[in-house]
């Protein structure tokens, strides 16, 4: 793990540090990963409106 | 640059041809924008990081969010650069509204970023004197006001330099045509009026005000950028409706031959803002700071001002407004009541809104989340100004 302080992350998965000790993401920041990804993947089935 | 390659490839590849649709590079542009700000978005974290290119945090807000400083800020820094690209490779290079659409963001960017670096790096808590930003704004605002009014009426650069001279000749008293009245949604046959001044006012206010604005609701996390990349989206359709001599017709709008090439501008704004926002979410391990913020509000008012929807700008970005005006409401108040009464009184428990929010005790991410219900709302209210008029 790579230490960038006291509040970073580097990627997904990798482990938090946040204010005096590392733990895993935290909930708020994985639910909106998945709704970002969960809009990528409603935008790639619209595309399919159009690429054909 | 891919389109000209993919052009030159149709010659003797008629599958090429694909990428002339402007649709599709649209979603291009937003997933190359999207993958830039995944692939580069934890290098420039820990770059920040190392830099100690940290947020301090107002000691007169709320004191839940005195843990967020030292933050890595500056990662509008990403969005610009994501954008940029993403937009450079997909685009038409050779339409003028995606080059002044790009340079206005670009550099509202860097009036950002010099104010970003003053206060971070050389931490001078101030950052740009007030006015000296102003300025800049301004200045960039009306050039590119000035810009776009002549550029709208007239179909390539050559003839918008004869139309400028044209209206310099007619002692500035040139009548524009309709497509530069202000459009009012829901409304078949009115148009106001705005005449070449009043035009340049517009979208002078439209550029520099959602600039500031913007700028004004980036206060949590991820309160800004998700807005923002909802109403950037809902732009691209109006440009590309804007754009498309059938499709303007049949939905009444003024059609701008260029304007449908910022579709992929938006796709690109809204890729890379999820991208951002991935980092972004709460707790945020960067922010975007001005350089993003002050940015991304001038391309929405761009845009806006090219496909004549400065109002449906109004409404869909209705959190923006919001924000500004209790920030106005708040400080004129606190003025007048302090001159009046010799103690300063307040109408929100805090400026701006968020915060008023944050005092009452909702949380931040409920903030976050219902003002992002409110864009959508605001959003689908702007698009259904498409049809319904």
């Amino acid at each position: 793990m790579k230490n960038l302080g006291n509040r970073g992350m580097l990627a997904l998965g990798e482990t938090h540090v946040w204010a005096g000790g590392p733990h895993v993401m935290a909930t708020p920041n994985a639910d909106m990963r998945f709704w970002i990804i969960t809009i990528m993947l409603v935008l790639f089935g619209l595309s399919t409106l159009k690429i054909r | 640059m891919l389109l000209d390659l993919a052009q030159w490839l149709a010659k003797d590849y008629h599958a090429f041809n694909v990428f002339n649709y402007i649709t599709l590079r649209a979603v291009l542009a937003a997933m190359t924008a999207l993958l830039i700000s995944f692939l580069f978005g934890p290098m420039l974290i820990r770059w920040l990081t190392l830099k100690k290119i940290g947020q301090s945090v107002r000691d007169d807000g709320p004191q839940t969010h005195l843990v967020k400083s030292g933050t890595p800020t500056m990662g509008g820094a990403l969005i610009l650069i994501a954008v940029a690209l993403s937009t450079l490779l997909w685009s038409d290079l050779s339409n003028r509204f995606v080059w002044i659409v790009l340079i206005v963001t670009l550099g509202f960017g860097g009036i950002g970023w010099v104010d970003d670096w003053r206060k971070v790096v050389h931490r001078n808590p101030k950052g740009l004197p007030a006015r000296t930003k102003f300025f800049w704004q301004s200045l960039l605002g009306l050039i590119a006001a000035v810009y776009i009014v002549f550029s709208i009426s007239a179909p390539n650069n050559d003839k918008v330099i004869g139309l400028f001279l044209q209206w310099v000749g007619s002692g500035f008293t040139l009548e524009l045509p309709l497509k530069a009245d202000l459009i009012v949604p829901f409304f078949k046959n009115v148009a106001y009026p705005l005449g070449l001044f009043g035009f340049i006012l517009l979208s002078y206010c439209a550029i520099v005000g959602s600039s500031n604005a913007v700028n004004l609701t980036d206060g949590l996390d991820g309160l800004a950028i998700m807005p923002t990349v909802m109403v950037g989206a809902a732009l691209g359709i109006f440009a590309y409706v804007a754009g498309n001599a059938v499709y303007s017709k049949y939905l009444l709008l003024p059609y701008i031959p260029g304007a449908g090439e910022l579709t992929v501008f938006c796709g690109a704004l809204a890729g890379a803002g999820l991208g951002f926002l991935w980092f972004n979410a709460y707790p945020a391990e960067v922010f975007m700071g001005d350089v993003g913020a002050l940015s991304l509000g001038a391309a929405l008012g761009a845009v806006a001002v090219i496909v004549r929807q400065e109002i449906v700008l109004f409404i869909m970005g209705g959190v923006f407004v919001a924000e500004t005006v209790s920030v106005m409401l708040q400080v004129g108040w606190f003025k007048y009541t302090k001159k009046r009464y010799g103690v300063g009184q307040r109408i929100l428990r805090m400026a701006p809104l968020h915060h008023h929010f944050e005092q009452s005790g909702w949380k931040e991410t409920q903030v976050v989340v219902r003002f992002w219900i409110i864009t959508i709302m605001l959003v689908l209210f702007g698009l259904s100004t498409l049809k319904i008029r």
